[in-house]
C-alpha cells in the first residue's frame, strides 16, 4: 500500500457522494480510482480488487476447497464396493484406524522419514550453501550450477536412477566392495535398510532447494561483523553459532517447516523406489492412503488417513502462516 | 581475511565431493542410455564400448512415448500460461488493495501447502468425472495449475510490492484503466517474476506425478513421470537401457528450463514466497 498523491481523488469523490447522493458510478470512475488510498473505504477497495481476484478464487474454491471439505466429509463415510456408494459412518473410520497395526507402523515410519531426511538435509545444505558462500571457492559459477541438477529432475527420474544406482549388483554397492565393506547391504531388499534408502534418496533430491534458500540467507550476513569477530578472536565455530545462525533463523525455521511439510506429504520417491516394501517396511502415509483408497477401495479410511495427516500438520503450517504473514 | 591454502584446499575439496554426489545418478542414466543392454547387465558401472542409439529407437518406436511427451509439454505449457493468466492480475490485488477478508485469503493460500493429497483425490475425481475432465489435458491443467497458484502469488506480491506505485498513477491520471496500467506499466517491470513464475509451474506441472497417475488412465493419456513408472512395472526385470534413454528425455527439458529460469526461480523464491 501507501500511496503517494495527498489527496487520494478516491476519496474525493467518496465526499463528492456524500454531499450530492449517490451517483451511479461509471465503469470509468472505478478504473480511474488512483492507487492507494488508505483512508478510502475498505469496501470500495475490496470492489475494485474482486475482479483481479476472481480467477484465483474460481480455481481454487473448485480444485482445492472443494475437493478438501468433500475429503472431509467422506472421511466420516464408509464405501461399499457392492452397491458402490458412500454411507455414513460417523467416526468408525478413525476408530478402525486408530486400532490398525499398519496404520501405526506407517505413522512411525512417517516420523522418522521426516525427522529424519529434514536434520539431515539441513546440516548438509548448511554445510553446501556456507562452502558456496566463500569467497575461496573455486569455479564458483560452475559448482553453483551442477549442485543444483537433482532440484529440475523429476522425482521419478531421480527415483528410478536411485534404484539402478541401489540395486544389489549396482554401483553404490561396487563402490563399496571397493572400499573394502565385504557385504554391502541388499538397499532396496532388505526390510531393515529400505526406508533408510528412501530417505537417503530423498536427502539427495531435496539438499539443493535447501541450499539455495540457506545461501540467500548468508548472503544477508553484513561481512564486517565476522571481522570484527575475528578481531576479537573468535573461531570457526564460534562465529558460526554467535554469527551466521542467529541472522538466518528466520530463513532457516520457514525453510525448515515448509520442508517437513513437503516431506510428510511426499508419494513419488517412495512409491516408484519401494512402493512401501519389501513387506511394509517403508510404508509411509500417503502409501498407506494411497494403497487403501485405490487398492482396497476404502476411500472413506483413506480420507481419514489424510485427515489425520492434515492434523499432525496442524501446528507446522499454523507456524509457516505465521512467519510468512509476521 | 585469507584463508589459510590448507583450509582452502579442504574447501575446495568438500565443494568437489558435494559435486560428485550430487551429479554421479546424472551420469550413469546418460552412459546407459547410450549403451546397449548386454553391455548394462555384465558391466553395470562403465563407458560404453560402443555408442548406440538403440535404446532410444526403440523408444521411439515401441512405445507411447512420442505421445507421452506430447501430452507432457501440452499440459506443462497450458499451466504455465493459466497460472501465469490467473495469477498476475491476483497477485497485482494482493499487492495494491487492502481488502476484507485479505488475511483469510493469504492463509488460505499459504494452507493449501499442507493439504495432503489424497484428502483432495476423491473429490477431484468426482468433479472431474462429472464434467467430463477425467482423462483430458484440461482436467490435469486445472489441477496443477491450482497447485502452482498459492506459490505464484506470493512470488508475484513480492514483485509488484518493489515496483514504485507512482509510475500506475500517472498512468491513471492520463487517463488509463487500472486493469490496463497494470497490463501495459507493471506486467513490463515484472517481467522477471513472471519467468519465475513460467519456470516453477513448468517444473511443477513436468514432475508431477500422483495426480497424474490418478486422473489420467489411458495409456496414451500418460505424462512422462507416469509413463515412466509404468516402464517399471512391466514384468519382472527392469530393461535399463530403454529405461534410462526415455528418462533422460524426460529430464532434458526440465534442466535446460530449469537453468535458463533459476535465476529468476531463486530470486522470486528469495524474495517473497518463502522469504
Amino acid at each position: 500500500m501507501g500511496g503517494s498523491s495527498p489527496i487520494p481523488a478516491a476519496c474525493l469523490s467518496e465526499q463528492r457522494r456524500r454531499f450530492y447522493g449517490p451517483v451511479v458510478r461509471s465503469e470509468e470512475s472505478v478504473g480511474n480510482c488512483p492507487m492507494s488510498a488508505a483512508p478510502c473505504s475498505r469496501v470500495s477497495e475490496g470492489r475494485r480488487a474482486l475482479p483481479f481476484l476472481v480467477p484465483t478464487i474460481l480455481i481454487m474454491g473448485a480444485i482445492n476447497l472443494y475437493p478438501f471439505i468433500n475429503g472431509m466429509i467422506r472421511s466420516l463415510h464408509s464405501f461399499r464396493i457392492l452397491s458402490q456408494d458412500f454411507v455414513y459412518s460417523g467416526l468408525r473410520n478413525f476408530r478402525l484406524l486408530f486400532q490398525d497395526e499398519l496404520f501405526w507402523h506407517a505413522f512411525g515410519n512417517s516420523m522418522t522419514w521426516v525427522a529424519t531426511c529434514v536434520s539431515a538435509q539441513f546440516v548438509l545444505a548448511m554445510i553446501l550453501a556456507m562452502v558456496l558462500n566463500s569467497r575461496e571457492l573455486r569455479a564458483r559459477r560452475v559448482v553453483r550450477t551442477l549442485v543444483l541438477i537433482p532440484w529440475a529432475m523429476p522425482p521419478v527420474v531421480v527415483a528410478l536412477m536411485w534404484r539402478y544406482v541401489l540395486a544389489d549388483n549396482g554401483p553404490m554397492n561396487l563402490f563399496l566392495s571397493m572400499l573394502g565393506i565385504g557385504s554391502p547391504p541388499s538397499w532396496l531388499l532388505d526390510p531393515q535398510v529400505a526406508l533408510w534408502a528412501c530417505i537417503l534418496v530423498t536427502v539427495w533430491m531435496n539438499i539443493p532447494f535447501m541450499t539455495v534458500m540457506l545461501l540467500a540467507g548468508l548472503q544477508s550476513v553484513e561481512p564486517s561483523l565476522y571481522e570484527a569477530a575475528a578481531i576479537d578472536g573468535a573461531n570457526f565455530l564460534q562465529s558460526t553459532f554467535r554469527i551466521t545462525l542467529p541472522v538466518i533463523k528466520k530463513v532457516a525455521l520457514v525453510v525448515i517447516t515448509l520442508m517437513s511439510i513437503w516431506t510428510f506429504n511426499m508419494f513419488d520417491v517412495v512409491y516408484v523406489l519401494t512402493n512401501g516394501g519389501p513387506g511394509n517396511a517403508s510404508l509411509t502415509l500417503p502409501l498407506f492412503a494411497y494403497q487403501n483408497a485405490f487398492f482396497y477401495y476404502q476411500m472413506g479410511y483413506a480420507a481419514a488417513v489424510g485427515i489425520l495427516m492434515m492434523a499432525c500438520l496442524l501446528v507446522l503450517i499454523f507456524f509457516y502462516i505465521r512467519q510468512v504473514l509476521e | 581475511m585469507r584463508m589459510s591454502p590448507a583450509k582452502r584446499i579442504l574447501l575446495n575439496l568438500v565443494a568437489a565431493v558435494y559435486v560428485v554426489i550430487l551429479v554421479f545418478p546424472v551420469v550413469f542414466m546418460f552412459l546407459n542410455a547410450i549403451r546397449s543392454e548386454g553391455e548394462i547387465m555384465s558391466s553395470p558401472v562403465g563407458l560404453p564400448h560402443v555408442v548406440t542409439g538403440e535404446n532410444f529407437r526403440e523408444i521411439f518406436q515401441e512405445s507411447t512415448f512420442m505421445a507421452n511427451l506430447r501430452n507432457s509439454f501440452a499440459v506443462s505449457g497450458l499451466t504455465v500460461l493459466l497460472t501465469i493468466l490467473v495469477t498476475t492480475p491476483a497477485g497485482y490485488a494482493m499487492s495494491r488493495f487492502r481488502f476484507r477478508g485479505k488475511r483469510l485469503f493469504s492463509t488460505w493460500l499459504l494452507a493449501t501447502q499442507a493439504f495432503p493429497g489424497i484428502v483432495m483425490v476423491l473429490g477431484v475425481f468426482m468433479l472431474f468425472r462429472t464434467y467430463g475432465l477425467l482423462n483430458s489435458y484440461l482436467g490435469l491443467v486445472i489441477m496443477h495449475t491450482s497447485f502452482s497458484i498459492p506459490f505464484s502469488v506470493w512470488l508475484l506480491k513480492g514483485f509488484f510490492d518493489r515496483i514504485p506505485v507512482a509510475l500506475e498513477e500517472a498512468a491513471m491520471i492520463d487517463g488509463c484503466g487500472r486493469a490496463h496500467a497494470l497490463l501495459r506499466i507493471v506486467a513490463p517491470l515484472a517481467v522477471p517474476g513472471l519467468l519465475g513464475v513460467g519456470t516453477f509451474s513448468f517444473l511443477l506441472s513436468w514432475n508431477e506425478f500422483f495426480f497424474a497417475l490418478v486422473i489420467n488412465r489411458a495409456d496414451a493419456l500418460f505424462t512422462l513421470p507416469v509413463f515412466l513408472s509404468r516402464f517399471l512395472g512391466v514384468g519382472g526385470m527392469v530393461r535399463w537401457g530403454p529405461l534410462c534413454a526415455a528418462a533422460l528425455l524426460a529430464t532434458v527439458p526440465a534442466l535446460v528450463l530449469f537453468m535458463l529460469g533459476q535465476r529468476y526461480l531463486v530470486s522470486g523464491l528469495t524474495g517473497g514466497a518463502v522469504k
